[in-house]
Parts: C-alpha cells; sequence; structure tokens
C-alpha cells in the first residue's frame, strides 16, 4: 500500500540436527503419534468458549447471538483490542460486560479502568454491577480514593484527564481499558486524545456507535490509538483511501479487510432483534391569539436585531426556540438580557414582548399535553410517559402543572448529581407517572419500560430527537412505542416538522443513518441548525418562508445522492461488519 | 495451505492428557473430572510429581494441594505438550489398503456420472516423508504471528504430495483410530534433504502470509517514524519560541546597558552575556535539529525500522515416515445404463496420482472442470 518503506526481512532455517538425531534413535508409532498430536494442540487456538457465560444470571442479562459473538471476537480473534461499533440500540456495554466478565472468569483482569462520558458512569457501573457482578467503584463514589487506590475504577474521561488525576492514572500499567464513546477521542489535538495515547494497557475495547462523524480521519484516529501502525501514517492513510477531490472512498476492499482485524459492527437489520414498532403522531396545535402574537413579536424582534449584528446569532436562535417552548422559559432569556446584561438596544421591543408573555394566559402546548397523559394514564401501564423538552423554565412549569393536576411527576435534568439521576429513573420506573426531563437524559440511559414519548418541543438538531427516542425503543422494549410531537401551527416547529423531518424521514431513521446525512450536511460549512436560522432570517414572507423550508427539504431530497454517496461510503466502509467472520 | 493446528477443546485436551500420561506407564484412576495418578519409578518424565491429582476443567477456583487444573489454558497441559514434542519427533506409520478407504477424486463428485464400484490393486511401496513446521514471524509490533504448517514429500522423488498431507491431518487428529507404526528406515541424509526441500516449499507457501505481516510491520514502523518526526517538529517549534524569547531578552538588555548607570551597567551586562550563552546553546540545538530533520533524522529511521524488521524462522517439528502403497485403482463409472472403467493412478492415503485428460477436448479434469459424461467419450464440464 502507498508509499512507504519496507522493513528488512530475514528468513531462517532452523537447524534439522535435533530431529535427525531423534530420527536416528527410533520410537514407537504410537509415541511418535503422541508428539504429533502435542505439536498440533500446542499451536493450537485455545478454546473456543466463554466459560464465564454459565454463570450469568439470564434472569439479570438477556444476551443476544451478535453480542456472544462480538465478545467472542474481541477476545479470541482480535487479541483483546478491538473496536465495538454496533449501531445504537444494540447493547455495547452488553458485549463490554461478557468481556469483563470472561476476563474475570480467566484471571487476566487484575487492573481495569473504564472511562466514559461523565453522565454514563454511575449507569455502567449499575449495569456491570447488576448484570455481571463485577463491582467497580466510580469516581462519583465517596469511597473513591484515587486512580491508584482501586483495582475496578469506572470514571468520566475529563476526571481521568484532569490536573488532578492524569498523573496517577498514567503512571499505572492498567489489564484493560474501556472506552466508551470512543468518538470523543476523535480529535488528535484533545486532552482527551493525548490521555488515551499516553496510557498503559494490555487490552483495550473502545465503543462507539459512529466510528465516523465527519470524516474518515476520525476512523484512523479511534483505530490507531487502538492499534498504533494498522493504517500506518495519517498521510499515507488519506491519500490511499480518500480520493480528496470527491470525496469518495477508494481502495474500498483493503480498507474493510484491515479494519476487520480490529472492528466489530453488527447493524440492527442483521441481527436477530425484534424492534416493535415505533408510531409517530406529530400533532399540530392553532395557538391562541396571544401566543401567534407573541410569536410574531419575537421572530421580528429576532429577525431585526440579526440583520444588524450577526454576532449575537446564539442567543437570537435560543429566542426563537424558547418561544414555541413556554411563555416562561422565553420570559428567563429577555429579562436576563435586559437586566443583568444591560441590553442596550432594543430595548422597548423586548419589554413589549415581555408585556406579551405576561398577556399569555393560556398555554396552548401544556393544555394539549393533559389529554396525552390522560389517554396514558387510563390506558398504559403505570401511566408512564416520558416528556422531553430543551428547557429547564418549561420543565417547571410542566411539572408544576401536571402535579396540580393530580399526577405523578419526576423531574430530570443536568443539575442531579449521578446519584440523584439513578434514583429518578429507579422511582420513575416504580411509581410511574410522568418523568419530564431535559436533554440531559439523552446518551446511554435506557427507559425501556416506558414506551410513550413526548416531544413538548423539538430540538432543531434531528440527532437529538433520535437520541431521544432512543432511550425507549431499544433491545428489551416490549411493547409499541408511541412518539407525540407537538408544535404550534405556523411556527418553525411546524416548518421544522412537517416540512423537513418528516420529509427526511427522521422518525423512522437510525441514528447511524441520520449521522450520516448531518455530517454530510455539516461538511459543508453550516449546521443543520444554522440552515434552518438562516432560512428563517432571510425570508421575505410567511409564503417566502413556507416555500424556503419546502424548497429545502425537497433539496433535501433531491440532493439524497449526496446522503446516499455518503451512505454508500459508510456501508463501503463497514460492509462485511454484520455478524462477523465465521469461525473458518 | 492447510492449517496443521487443532482447536484446543476441553475433549481433545483430556485425550491427549489421558494417552500420554498412560504412554509414560502413568495409572489413572478416574472418579468424575478427578483423576488419581501415579507415575512409575523411572517414567520418561521431568515435570511430573510421583503422584498427583488431575482436576479437569476449570470449576474448581482453590486447587489443593498436589492437585492440577487440566483445561486448554491449564499449566499442566502446556509442560505435558512441551514435553511430547520433545520425546518422540520422529517415527514412522503405515497406510494400507485394509485400513484406508479408498479416495476418489474431487472431479467425480458431481455431474450424473455415478461411481458403480473402486478397486485399488497396490503394485509397491513408497515411503514419503511428512514434516510438521512451525513458521513464526517475529517482529516487535503486535503482528507477530505463529502457525504450524504440513508438507509431505516422497521419499524417492522429492513429489509434493497434496493428499497425504490432508489425510494425515486427518489421521493424526482426536477423532480417528490409530494408524499402526514402526521404526523409522529411511537413511538420514535422505531425510535431511527431503526436510530442507520442505523448508522450502512451506516459505513459498506462506509467502502471502509473510507479505502481509511484511507490510503491517512497515506500516507501525511508518507511523513510528512519523510520529518521532511530529515530535521533533514540536520540538522545533519549541525551541524557536524560546529563541525568539531569547532574541527579545537580548534586545531589551543592550537598551538596558546603554541607558543604566555605571553599577547596572555592570549587572546588565553579565545578564547579557548569560542571554546571549543560553542563546547560542539554543542555537546549535536549534540548528542540529533542523539539519536532522531535514535529513529526514536517518538514525533513528533505521533504529525504529530494524526495529521492526522481521524475522522468520522455519523449524521443523516432527518428521514422519509414511510408508504407503502405490499402485492403480479401477473406478466403474455409470451413466444412463452405459458402463466405463476408468484406471488411473493412486496411491493409499496419497488419492489419484495421475492427471486424466478429456478425450474430446484434451483439457485436464480437474475439481474445476469435472467429468460431466462418459457417453461415447470421457467429457470434461468446459467443453460438454
Amino acid at each position: 500500500m502507498g508509499s512507504y518503506d519496507l522493513v528488512d526481512i530475514e528468513v531462517s532455517h532452523e537447524s534439522t540436527d535435533d530431529l535427525l538425531a531423534s530420527w536416528d534413535e527410533g520410537s514407537d508409532g504410537d509415541a511418535h503419534l503422541l508428539s504429533v498430536q502435542a505439536a498440533r494442540l500446542r499451536a493450537g487456538r485455545p478454546d473456543s468458549e466463554l466459560w464465564s457465560l454459565k454463570q450469568l444470571d439470564e434472569n439479570s442479562v438477556k444476551m443476544l447471538e451478535h453480542q456472544v459473538d462480538a465478545a467472542y471476537r474481541a477476545l479470541f480473534e482480535m487479541d483483546g483490542k478491538a473496536l465495538l461499533a454496533d449501531e445504537v440500540g444494540l447493547g455495547k456495554t452488553i458485549e463490554v460486560g461478557m468481556i469483563l466478565k470472561e476476563m474475570h472468569f480467566r484471571e487476566t483482569d487484575d487492573s481495569v479502568l473504564v472511562l466514559t462520558p461523565a453522565q454514563l458512569a454511575k449507569q455502567w457501573q449499575a449495569e456491570l454491577r447488576e448484570k455481571f457482578g463485577l463491582d467497580f467503584v466510580c469516581n462519583y463514589d465517596d469511597e473513591f480514593a484515587g486512580f491508584d487506590a482501586h483495582d475496578y475504577v469506572i470514571a468520566s474521561i475529563d476526571t481521568a484527564k484532569s490536573e488532578r488525576h492524569r498523573q496517577t492514572v498514567l503512571d499505572r500499567d492498567w489489564d484493560v481499558l474501556v472506552l466508551d464513546e470512543a468518538h470523543y477521542v476523535k480529535n488528535e489535538e484533545t486532552d482527551r486524545y493525548d490521555l488515551i495515547d499516553r496510557l498503559s494497557y494490555n487490552y483495550a475495547f473502545f465503543l462507539t456507535a459512529t466510528p465516523i462523524q465527519n470524516e474518515l480521519t476520525d476512523l484512523y484516529n479511534v483505530v490507531s490509538l487502538l492499534r498504533p501502525g494498522l493504517f500506518g501514517t495519517r498521510d499515507v492513510f488519506h491519500h490511499y483511501f480518500v480520493n480528496s477531490n470527491q470525496e469518495t472512498l477508494v481502495n474500498r476492499n483493503e480498507l474493510q479487510e484491515r479494519l476487520s482485524k480490529v472492528m466489530i459492527r453488527n447493524r440492527r437489520e442483521d441481527t436477530d432483534i425484534d424492534f416493535t414498532d415505533r408510531t409517530i403522531d406529530t400533532r399540530t396545535f392553532e395557538p391562541t391569539p396571544k401566543e401567534r402574537e407573541l410569536y410574531q413579536a419575537v421572530t421580528d424582534y429576532v429577525k431585526g436585531a440579526y440583520s444588524q449584528d450577526q454576532g449575537q446569532k446564539l442567543v437570537l436562535m435560543l429566542l426563537q426556540k424558547e418561544v414555541v417552548s413556554s411563555p416562561v422559559a422565553l420570559k428567563q432569556t429577555i429579562e436576563k438580557r435586559l437586566y443583568e446584561q444591560s441590553e442596550l438596544g432594543h430595548t422597548s421591543e423586548l419589554e413589549s414582548i415581555l408585556d406579551l408573555i405576561e398577556e399569555v394566559d393560556t398555554v396552548t402546548k401544556q393544555e394539549r399535553l393533559l389529554e396525552i397523559v390522560e389517554e396514558a394514564r387510563n390506558n398504559v401501564e403505570m401511566g408512564r410517559v416520558i416528556v422531553f423538552t430543551q428547557f429547564r423554565a418549561t420543565q417547571r412549569q410542566v411539572l408544576d402543572r401536571l402535579a396540580s393536576e393530580g399526577y405523578t411527576v419526576h423531574a430530570f435534568h443536568g443539575g442531579h448529581s449521578s446519584d440523584e439521576k439513578e434514583q429518578i429513573v429507579e422511582d420513575f420506573e416504580e411509581e410511574g407517572g410522568i418523568l419530564v426531563s431535559t436533554d440531559a437524559m439523552s446518551e446511554g440511559r435506557n427507559l425501556q419500560f416506558c414506551n410513550i414519548l413526548v416531544n413538548l418541543d423539538l430540538p432543531w438538531n434531528p440527532m437529538r430527537v433520535e437520541q431521544r427516542i432512543g432511550r425507549v425503543h431499544r433491545i428489551g422494549q416490549k411493547r409499541d412505542v408511541f412518539v407525540f410531537n407537538m408544535a404550534l401551527k405556523d411556527t418553525v416547529e411546524e416548518y421544522v416538522l412537517e416540512r423537513l423531518y418528516h420529509k427526511i424521514d427522521l422518525f423512522q431513521q437510525s441514528v447511524g443513518e441520520l449521522s450520516s446525512i448531518l455530517s454530510r450536511l455539516e461538511e459543508s460549512g453550516t449546521s443543520f441548525e444554522d440552515e434552518i436560522f438562516e432560512r428563517l432570517m432571510n425570508a421575505g414572507s410567511e409564503v417566502d418562508l413556507e416555500n424556503d423550508f419546502d424548497a429545502m427539504a425537497v433539496d433535501l431530497r433531491e440532493q439524497r445522492d449526496l446522503a446516499d454517496k455518503l451512505e454508500e461510503f459508510n456501508s463501503g466502509v463497514f460492509e462485511g461488519f454484520d455478524l462477523g467472520a465465521s469461525d473458518d | 495451505m492447510t492449517d496443521a493446528s487443532v482447536p484446543v477443546t476441553q475433549s481433545a485436551v483430556e485425550s491427549f492428557a489421558e494417552r500420554y500420561l498412560r504412554s509414560l506407564g502413568c495409572t489413572i484412576e478416574q472418579r468424575g473430572d478427578t483423576w488419581d495418578v501415579s507415575v512409575p519409578e523411572g517414567a520418561d518424565t521431568q515435570s511430573l510429581p510421583d503422584e498427583f491429582t488431575v482436576v479437569c476443567g476449570t470449576e474448581s477456583d482453590s486447587p489443593e494441594e498436589n492437585t492440577e487444573l487440566l483445561h486448554p489454558e491449564s499449566r499442566l497441559l502446556h509442560e505435558l505438550l512441551d514435553e511430547a514434542v520433545r520425546r518422540t519427533p520422529a517415527g514412522r506409520i503405515n497406510l494400507t489398503s485394509e485400513s484406508t478407504e479408498i479416495e476418489l477424486p474431487e472431479w467425480l463428485r458431481g455431474g450424473d456420472v455415478e461411481v458403480r464400484n473402486a478397486e485399488f490393486a497396490p503394485y509397491y511401496d513408497r515411503s514419503a516423508l511428512v514434516v510438521l513446521f512451525r513458521v513464526s514471524i517475529e517482529t516487535v509490533s503486535e503482528y507477530q504471528r505463529e502457525f504450524l504448517r504440513v508438507v509431505a514429500l516422497d521419499a524417492r522423488s522429492g513429489e509434493s504430495l497434496e493428499g497425504l498431507e490432508r489425510n494425515f491431518l486427518r489421521i493424526t487428529s482426536f477423532t480417528d483410530d490409530s494408524p499402526s507404526g514402526g521404526q523409522p528406515s529411511l537413511g538420514r541424509e535422505n531425510v535431511r534433504g527431503l526436510v530442507d526441500e520442505g523448508q522450502r516449499q512451506v516459505v513459498d507457501r506462506v509467502q502471502d502470509l509473510i507479505d502481509e505481516v511484511h507490510e503491517e510491520a512497515s506500516r507501525a514502523a511508518d507511523a513510528e517514524v512519523e510520529e518521532f518526526r511530529q515530535m521533533q517538529q514540536q520540538r522545533i517549534r519549541e525551541l524557536e519560541e524560546r529563541h525568539e524569547s531569547l532574541s527579545s531578552k537580548l534586545d531589551e538588555s543592550r537598551a538596558t546597558i546603554d541607558a543604566s548607570e555605571q553599577v547596572e551597567r555592570v549587572e546588565a551586562l553579565k545578564q547579557r552575556k548569560q542571554i546571549k550563552g543560553k542563546l547560542e546553546e539554543l542555537t546549535t540545538e536549534l540548528s542540529d535539529l533542523r539539519r536532522r530533520r531535514d535529513q529526514g533524522f536517518p538514525e533513528r529511521q533505521k533504529e525504529i525500522r530494524q526495529r521492526h524488521a522481521l524475522d522468520v524462522k522455519v523449524s521443523p517439528l516432527t518428521a514422519t515416515q509414511v510408508e504407503y502403497e502405490r499402485g492403480e485403482v479401477e473406478i466403474e463409472l455409470a451413466e444412463e445404463g452405459v458402463i466405463q472403467p476408468l484406471t488411473v493412478g493412486y496411491g493409499i492415503g496419497v488419492g489419484v496420482t495421475d492427471t486424466v485428460q478429456c478425450t474430446v477436448c484434451g483439457r485436464e479434469i480437474t475439481s474445476q472442470n469435472p467429468l460431466v459424461s462418459i457417453i461415447g467419450e470421457v467429457n470434461c464440464d468446459e467443453c460438454h
């Protein structure tokens, strides 16, 4: 491959003298047959069995064929260094659990470090304990006394790389390293990457559903951490596998062959998992006149302010999102701008928006939410419903409203400690009722005991939408899943929902497929959110706006070849990573 | 080329261990998964105590004293294997038509032609040498590999006998009855020549695997060289920054000297001297580093590439003289009522030794171009 120098090679033939001496001594046939068999056994692979599986409690963990296969291959065919890259929801944590259990059984796990995003550390700890009987100390536990004080540690990667702990982590020779959400280390210029690069370990298992976030180099970086040199240098890799002019993949077969030495990727369609159905019910409501007036005022303000100062984009985008979430969310941000940040321009406009907020006495979405939860209370086990919103202020108001109507409610947001989050999910499972959550819930936490989800407001980033749905629509979900999207008529949500999300089949996409489309868009320089915002700002009239979003949807569909190209690119890279090679 | 290793299953492990211990003269009393083993005095073993207990499997968490676990990764197994390989690496086995079934060629399987009967007529005995070779490819990176390969050569002609290689692996696996054996009788020099030839053949046959590891190791070396180059580049940048900062300090010190009174001036001159010294050191280090960079760090490159270099070792582990009968096999073929005898050269355990041509087109009949008809002519697939 490519332009690199071959290292020297020397072939030597061992002397035959010993063998000839034995030849002269002679022997009986049986003893010789045993020598031949011994030579053949000694060269054979160790027993291809996961011995520890028998010890697992079937009630605690249901192992699926593709998971057992992945654990086996990672351990025995990849020599304990593997990138587990199943699509979302196929149980990568279970695969790692099996691997760690097996290593524990074989006593090859004197010290294990599991690095995860902060919000997932406690969940990892709970799963490994409950499903596999493996006890780990988490860096959020009171008993955690540093990385040199325990042999089985689960920690957030950011804690491990912090000034305080970094050296202790690096000073130790770990037997096993597990890195969850390994795409977090795709950038070689970050401290996270540097930490993993310098860590000393014998075995490593990296997990990610999206090995390619934006470009093939991401994959290079992650794989090179695991198997330095597998792809050679970055330049050689890039020149050899990517046709940079057309951004297409070249030498696909070789890339695939190389990847198959280190990566396992199961796709939903290839597994024997029977996913339940997903029903999407988008409900668009007529806003009250006051809500409509408020929406218009905010939109006018945002447009005006943006035309004068594009530097304020983020906060203006926030206002535009909040106005469809709840007036109370909007109110908080505007007051902050007016009173805390001494907003100089537009004061009167902002004040008049505040007045309009005060005038809204009926919050349509919240009223209509009651209908959904009431329906659930009558028809669903323990009336469990998860309501997602992007904003804490909206969350608080919804919680108050639901509580005042006599519903059992639970709040989940990023301000809780990990222990609290565990407890909240547990309470929700046991007590039922309604869990109102922000997107702090999005990654990793599993709520398959609930099958009704409400998107009270919709993120402008479609990945977030799928992450929300992925919390309930995953392995272990025994019932059909119902997703309710709530939108106000003639607002950005309606456009985003109706014109875009449905046309790109967002609600039926898996995260893997979606991310490829989005990466494609983002590669062109603007994010999906930016794209939406720009269109909102630049449309001349309502008709223009509608047409514009229609055009964006059509554009997305018509440019399907771009997405297809990327899909082809991904499946080209990952083709053959179905259930892995046979044992031949 | 066929891999000669066998899967290390628990049953294979137990079967081997039991037979090996008995071959040493040990008595074994079996109580389920527990064996009480007594080793006779003077037994040909270095590694076993006089009496010990074997527990099959991995269930026992804390084995008692004088108890050995027996499973695919146990210490006992590995000791027994090492000892057994060394104990009798040379020997002989006999293949006869009574003990070995006639193996029909691949090119006869399929099509409408039916095999009614096959009879072997032995003409003479022949000897072959079958050698198990360990091929190890060593390099510093994790790409190093080791595998076991088999080569069978006719002792007289040196002809390669692939059919015998397959059969040898079959009869020395753990499922078949043991073949009869005896003392090897081939001459030492004959054996040496055959082993040497086998070594050459085995390297040829694993060349693709060697090439693969060679490329992987070369890429690993290249990546390490690149990493080193980047580190040095980073170092150069750091030195450049320090150089720049010292140069500015030097400029500042000049200004201080110009503007100072006598006492301060002396102090400032001292400081300037120090800075100048450091700057010169830095300049030397920097230019040295730049020069080495421009040359591509040849020494370091050489050192890295040497470390990643491949050392391929081919070691003969066992050599087996295989006595087999050679002659002809008469195969009675039938198709739609037509019966056609076919006589071809054959060796027991070796298979068909002749090539057969299509009587129509003259092409060789092979598993890829099988016999498909015997009506009128012996017809191959290509021309039928």
